[in-house]
């Protein structure tokens, strides 16, 4: 198996999910099949040194920078759960760090 | 339709035919605040509109200030957009009246609309089967007669999937035709809203209306509104490929004779048929499913408790909120794309997986180029491997999931024009066949689809 318990839980972190632990056996052997499907684009040698394809305009238009009135029908105090004073409200934020994983 | 009190009894009875349809679970809007919307609506549209009193039923995913949108998931349960689509406006703008939401696989992730928070989408013609997704809820919708078209989006065939699973029209057009103002990312270099159909004509009417330029998003190409063609007397003159990647050895014979039939019917038209070969076809699965988890992994981060939708509490600090927040509030197979997005741009893995994926990705866009370029005009493919699948097959295996987008991914991979119309039944069950299309050259592909969907027994066993 390419992806373990162990490699489930720091990506969770790395992703802000919590994940319950009686999935984690699952969730590492699903990931790590799809990651042994999706590996085969590495056995065509053709795509190596290849520019990158994204589809799109050339080159991004950029809008005159002018302040306008905002285009929202409501504010976020209506759509936020929780809004107070301009402001989201949160719990504190607690230690900035994360330990290591 | 110019008359009033014809758009308010066109209001009236698509409250009626939706209503009905409510055990397919495909219309996310209660009923009674659709019919009293759709009422108002009808009062205040304009008569003038190209559209005037059409219901255009719309996905989850696209903002809409009557209704809310949830995207199919728990983690934007009950939230209200403070602003339209460019999409819905337009489609207001026209006169249409927006006739609801619809449910879909949540975030748009996901062939058989099983994955959304809000309860599995039944198949109209089999309860026991799904009628694909992500769209799901747009198909059957339209299938069941109850709207005569519905926006849906894709990121990797979510519209033409599913109007090929329940027996509609489904198109999605170049990337960079429709802007994406509003429609809720996903994996942003794919995402494109579509429209499913009773006909090619009802699709194509409502796409020429929601598509062309708009200042807000950047990615939307500076093109006029797209010019409906007239359906054409023959398709002398066309070159239609097919491509021998989209039809293996293993390929369900009975999708085989559908396309077979459908193939003889083009040439009967008039139009020269040559096979072709798009040697990539065979990793753009694999190519998709690395470039649109990355990109979702991105996209997701804003659900975080803090500014949309419910907030998952009982959190002490503000990381913890974000964790609960996104492990409660998003289903398992937007957790698993997540992970797997995460995983594929992470330092050390970055290489190995998301720039050879964008690499082949190349590859595969060049392979459409040699073949328009050596004269081909459209090309010519099934677009499901199969018909509607029973519910619960697929569930607990991703990757046989995935394989369902086999034949629809490579157009949103390479940005091209495509649409789904049906052309026989197999067992019963609808079946539909793809046409690709030139970068912003839909007239040239809905030219094929009008002279096709003339002459396929589309409800005949294939």
């Amino acid at each position: 198996m390419s992806v373990t318990p162990d490699d489930v839980r720091k990506i969770a972190g790395l992703a802000e999910l919590e994940v319950d632990e009686a999935t984690v056996p699952a969730l590492a052997e699903q990931m790590s099949r799809i990651l042994e499907y999706v590996a085969q684009i590495n056995a065509v040698p053709a795509s190596e040194g290849v520019k990158p394809f994204i589809p799109g305009p050339d080159a991004v238009r950029f809008r005159p920078d002018e302040v306008k009135p905002s285009a929202l029908a409501f504010g976020p105090a209506e759509f936020a759960p929780a809004f107070k004073d301009g402001f989201f409200l949160v719990p504190k934020l607690g230690a900035f760090e994360e330990p290591e994983l | 339709m110019s008359d009033p009190s014809e758009a308010l009894a066109s209001a009236k009875a698509a409250a009626d035919r939706i209503s009905k349809a409510k055990r397919l679970n495909a219309c996310l809007t209660p009923v009674k605040e659709l019919r009293k919307s759709l009422v108002a609506q009808a009062q205040a549209a304009h008569p003038s509109g190209v559209l005037y009193g059409m219901p255009v039923a719309v996905k989850d995913n696209i903002c809409t200030l009557e209704f809310t949108t949830s995207c199919g998931s728990r983690i934007l349960g009950g939230y209200r957009s403070p602003y339209d689509a460019t999409a819905t406006a337009k489609l207001k703008a026209a006169g249409a009246l927006i006739a609801g939401k619809t449910n879909c696989d949540e975030f748009g992730m996901g062939s058989s609309t099983e994955h959304s928070a809000y309860g599995r989408s039944l198949h109209p013609f089999d309860k026991t089967r799904v009628p694909g997704g992500s769209s799901g809820g747009s198909a059957a919708l339209v299938a069941a007669g109850a709207v005569p078209a519905a926006l849906g989006s894709e990121t990797g065939g979510s519209v033409r999937q599913p109007a090929s699973l329940c027996g509609v029209v489904g198109i999605k057009p170049t990337y960079g035709r429709v802007s994406r103002y509003g429609l809720v990312a996903f994996g942003s270099s794919l995402d494109q809203i579509g429209v499913l159909g009773r006909s090619v004509h009802d699709a194509a009417r409502v796409l020429s209306v929601i598509s062309g330029r708009d200042p807000r998003d950047a990615t939307c190409e500076d093109r006029d509104q797209l010019r409906l063609p007239t359906v054409p007397e023959s398709l002398q003159g066309f070159v239609i490929g097919i491509p021998k990647e989209y039809f293996p050895a293993d390929l369900d014979p009975a999708v085989r004779r559908a396309c077979d039939r459908a193939v003889r019917l083009l040439r009967e038209l008039g139009a020269a048929v040559r096979e072709v070969s798009l040697p990539h076809t065979g990793y753009a699965v694999a190519t998709y499913y690395i470039v649109a988890p990355a990109e979702a992994s991105s996209n997701l981060a804003r659900y975080d408790g803090a500014r949309y939708g419910p907030r998952f509490n009982g959190s002490e600090d503000v990381r913890a909120l974000y964790r609960t927040t996104r492990g409660e509030g998003f289903g398992a197979e937007v957790r698993r794309r997540v992970m797997i997005g995460t995983y594929v741009l992470s330092s050390g893995y970055y290489d190995a997986y998301y720039r050879r994926a964008q690499q082949m990705r190349a590859l595969i866009a060049q392979d459409f180029r040699n073949a328009f370029d050596r004269g081909v005009d459209l090309l010519f493919t099934p677009t499901t491997p199969s018909p509607a699948f029973k519910a619960g097959e697929k569930l607990g295996d991703p990757v046989a999931m995935y394989l369902s987008d086999i034949f629809t991914v490579t157009a949103n991979l390479a940005g091209l024009p495509a649409i789904s119309i049906p052309i026989g039944r197999v067992k019963g069950l609808p079946l539909g066949g793809q046409i690709i299309g030139q970068a912003f050259l839909e007239d040239e592909m809905l030219e094929a689809a009008y002279a096709l969907e003339r002459v396929v027994p589309a409800t005949e066993e294939a």
